[in-house]
């Protein structure tokens, strides 16, 4: 893992002409920095984000390892950019496609992605631009594919990551997702895991004396294709399945939602050699993934 | 109960020694012919198609503005149930009139599909047992029936209103202890989308769905058909054309070899839910049978070729192969005549519905369908 400092001391980085701050945790680096030196987000999110008026909105998806946070995010990018709904998302810069080219690609094949590595600048990073209707201009949105052990090692021993710690301070909403398919078979893991990521998150967000936030945040069961009941009524499978994190949500967040998406039709579980196990998607047929999107860009009252 | 002509109960006697238990519940089924409530049900190929049941009130099972049904022939037909007259041990006992009827009923329904080749060849093989198993196999089949759509939910009402879920001779063994469980969103047996055992207003002519594998094996028993198997399937979509000495041509799509959105209900060219089957009509195959790429997936008889011991224990591995695609498919390369998807025996999507088979076979020789039909039809 890369996560000290990796910025040469250059006398010429040293004289600070150019230097521009970080998007995600407003350390300055040098202009000519790939990452960040503090938290190694890419730099090219600011020196794309430099002229526009407004900033980005920066959005987070939220979840434990295996939960579906790169397919859930690179099917939503694939959607918006084909325009679902009313909203087009329209990449900025090529790096921007690389999430949505690599899940689509492999759920093409009927596989599924990679697992994102815990390394911050290995992750996929998403700019681009929101045209709706709605805004008389095009919104400026930047997401990250963050790893979900990078994300519970900062849950479980704050600032170790300062990327994620930035990014929950920074970001105006949240998609959370949880595993309906672990809630379906009795796990009780993923309740506390998204317990204590919510307890986290309304630590950073929420109000110091009431902890209280907000922000907005999207409660998404993924992997909704394996239990058919979830989209049925996500807030009543919540409460059925999820009573820790349904609780958590009524009081810590005043504006949560609870959606139910799932991009695979059907799945089918293979044995490997040495014990381990494979999903392979069996078909792909995405819903329930743009609604919580839409919702959020809603709520944010933009 | 309306009195049982000679007729009727001769004929029933028949289908009782023909078809053993399908009749085993008959003084109930025959009470059913009694009530004013059976009309036909929706069907793009068979008679009476205008008499579409627009409301749950006035479909197959309701009181009020059916005509009711006057004969047993008519209730067979209305029912859907032609396939079963036209059996050998049947069909000598029909007149002329009540031949030709139940023939057109047939034709109307149902494609022949000749006997030849095909080749089962995904396109993206599961597991390297599957690509093994069926990489450039080549199955002959014998010539057979397919519906020209899929069932659709008047068609499913005939079935649920003549107690269909109650029969358990016509269940699969295996599935009896999980019937009571088939059942709609208010606990009345049924597709899992209907309510009060009774489809939504205005989806008369839409494919059903909602149903498991064994539900639709049992509706195939019940009109007197089976479910397709995964090559006949194939067949009938791709169309294979055979010139010895060179490998065996099937489409990609039933109408030639690029997905065009103007054919089929598929993710993006729809309004994003079912349609009625008789839209798309211009996706139909060389046989003129429609929807098979699009609208809905479609059960088919066969288990998912993969070997079972490598699947997780405890996992749903009761695999029945699925094919065609449905109007949320996302990717073109999975709505084709190759591509094989497959569910849980017992999964009740909201995607997955199906179509019946009847082999040539299984009809009357000098009477079948196919001896008016077969030659225009190929």
């Amino acid at each position: 893992m890369n996560r000290g400092t990796a910025v040469e001391l250059d006398s010429m980085r040293l004289v600070g002409a150019g230097g521009i701050q970080c998007l995600v945790c407003d350390e300055s680096n040098t202009a000519d920095a790939e990452t960040c030196h503090e938290c190694h987000a890419p730099m090219v999110l600011a020196h794309q984000a430099r002229n526009p008026e407004r900033a980005p909105l920066m959005l987070a998806a939220l979840g434990p390892s295996g939960v579906g946070k790169t397919v859930y995010l690179g099917m939503l990018l694939d959607m918006l950019s084909r325009q679902v709904g009313d909203m087009q998302l329209t990449a900025r810069g090529g790096f921007s496609v690389n999430l949505q080219q690599t899940t689509v690609a492999a759920l093409a094949r009927n596989e599924f992605p990679s697992k994102t590595p815990s390394e911050p600048d290995r992750w996929n990073w998403v700019h681009g631009q929101i045209r709706s209707a709605r805004f008389a201009e095009p919104l400026e949105l930047v997401l990250p594919d963050l790893a979900g052990e990078a994300l519970f090692q900062e849950v479980d021993h704050p600032r170790s990551y300062r990327i994620i710690h930035a990014l929950l301070g920074r970001c105006q909403g949240v998609l959370v997702l949880v595993d309906a398919a672990k809630l379906q078979s009795g796990s009780l893991d993923e309740d506390f895991f998204t317990m204590k990521l919510l307890s986290h998150l309304s630590e950073v967000t929420g109000d110091r004396r009431t902890g209280l936030s907000a922000r907005p945040v999207a409660i998404v069961f993924s992997k909704a294709d394996q239990c058919e009941t979830c989209f049925d009524d996500p807030a009543a499978y919540a409460e059925r399945h999820a009573p820790g994190l349904w609780r958590i949500c009524q009081q810590r967040f005043t504006s949560h939602r609870f959606f139910a998406a799932g991009v695979a039709g059907a799945c089918m579980t293979k044995r490997l050699r040495g014990g381990a196990t494979q999903s392979i998607p069996l078909r792909i047929e995405p819903r329930g993934i743009v609604e919580p999107f839409e919702w959020l860009m809603k709520s944010l009252s933009i | 109960m309306q009195p049982v002509s000679p007729f009727e109960s001769w004929l029933f006697f028949l289908g009782a020694a023909a078809f053993g238990t399908l009749f085993t519940h008959w003084p109930e089924w025959l009470s059913h012919s009694g009530e004013p409530d059976e009309s036909a049900g929706v069907h793009p190929g068979v008679g009476n198609s205008d008499q579409e049941p627009e409301t749950a009130e006035d479909d197959p099972s309701a009181e009020s503005t059916a005509e009711p049904v006057q004969s047993f022939l008519d209730e067979m037909l209305s029912q859907s149930r032609y396939a079963i007259l036209l059996r050998p041990q049947l069909v000598e006992n029909l007149t002329p009139e009540q031949l030709e009827r139940t023939r057109t009923a047939f034709t109307d329904a149902m494609c022949l599909v000749p006997e030849g080749d095909v080749l089962i060849r995904p396109e993206r093989p599961f597991t390297a047992e599957a690509e093994g198993l069926h990489a450039g196999k080549t199955l002959h089949l014998a010539p057979y029936f397919l519906d020209r759509f899929p069932v659709t939910n008047a068609q499913y009402r005939h079935f649920v209103a003549a107690g269909g879920y109650e029969h358990m001779d016509i269940w699969d063994r295996e599935i009896w202890p999980a019937v009571l469980d088939f059942v709609d969103r208010t606990g009345h047996p049924g597709p899992r989308y209907w309510r009060e055992g009774k489809f939504s207003r205005g989806e008369g002519n839409q494919p059903v769905v909602g149903v498991s594998w064994y539900e639709a094996a049992a509706y195939a028993r019940w009109v007197g058909k089976r479910l397709a198997t995964d090559a006949e399937w194939v067949k009938a979509a791709s169309w294979p054309v055979s010139i010895p000495g060179h490998p065996l041509l099937q489409r990609k799509y039933p109408w030639g070899e690029s997905m065009d959105r103007s054919r089929a209900n598929v993710w993006g060219s729809g309004p994003g839910r079912p349609v009625n089957v008789d839209e798309f009509s211009a996706g139909a195959s060389v046989a003129g049978i429609q929807q098979l790429i699009g609208n809905v997936w479609e059960w088919t008889a066969d288990p998912l070729p993969i070997d079972q011991s490598q699947l997780q224990p405890g996992d749903k591995t009761n695999l029945k192969t699925l094919r065609g695609g449905a109007f949320d498919t996302y990717f073109h390369n999975q709505a084709t005549c190759h591509f094989q998807s497959a569910d849980w025996a017992m999964a009740r999507k909201h995607n997955i519905g199906f179509r019946v088979a009847i082999s040539l076979s299984d009809l009357s020789p000098g009477d079948s369908p196919s001896s008016s039909k077969s030659e225009d039809e190929a």
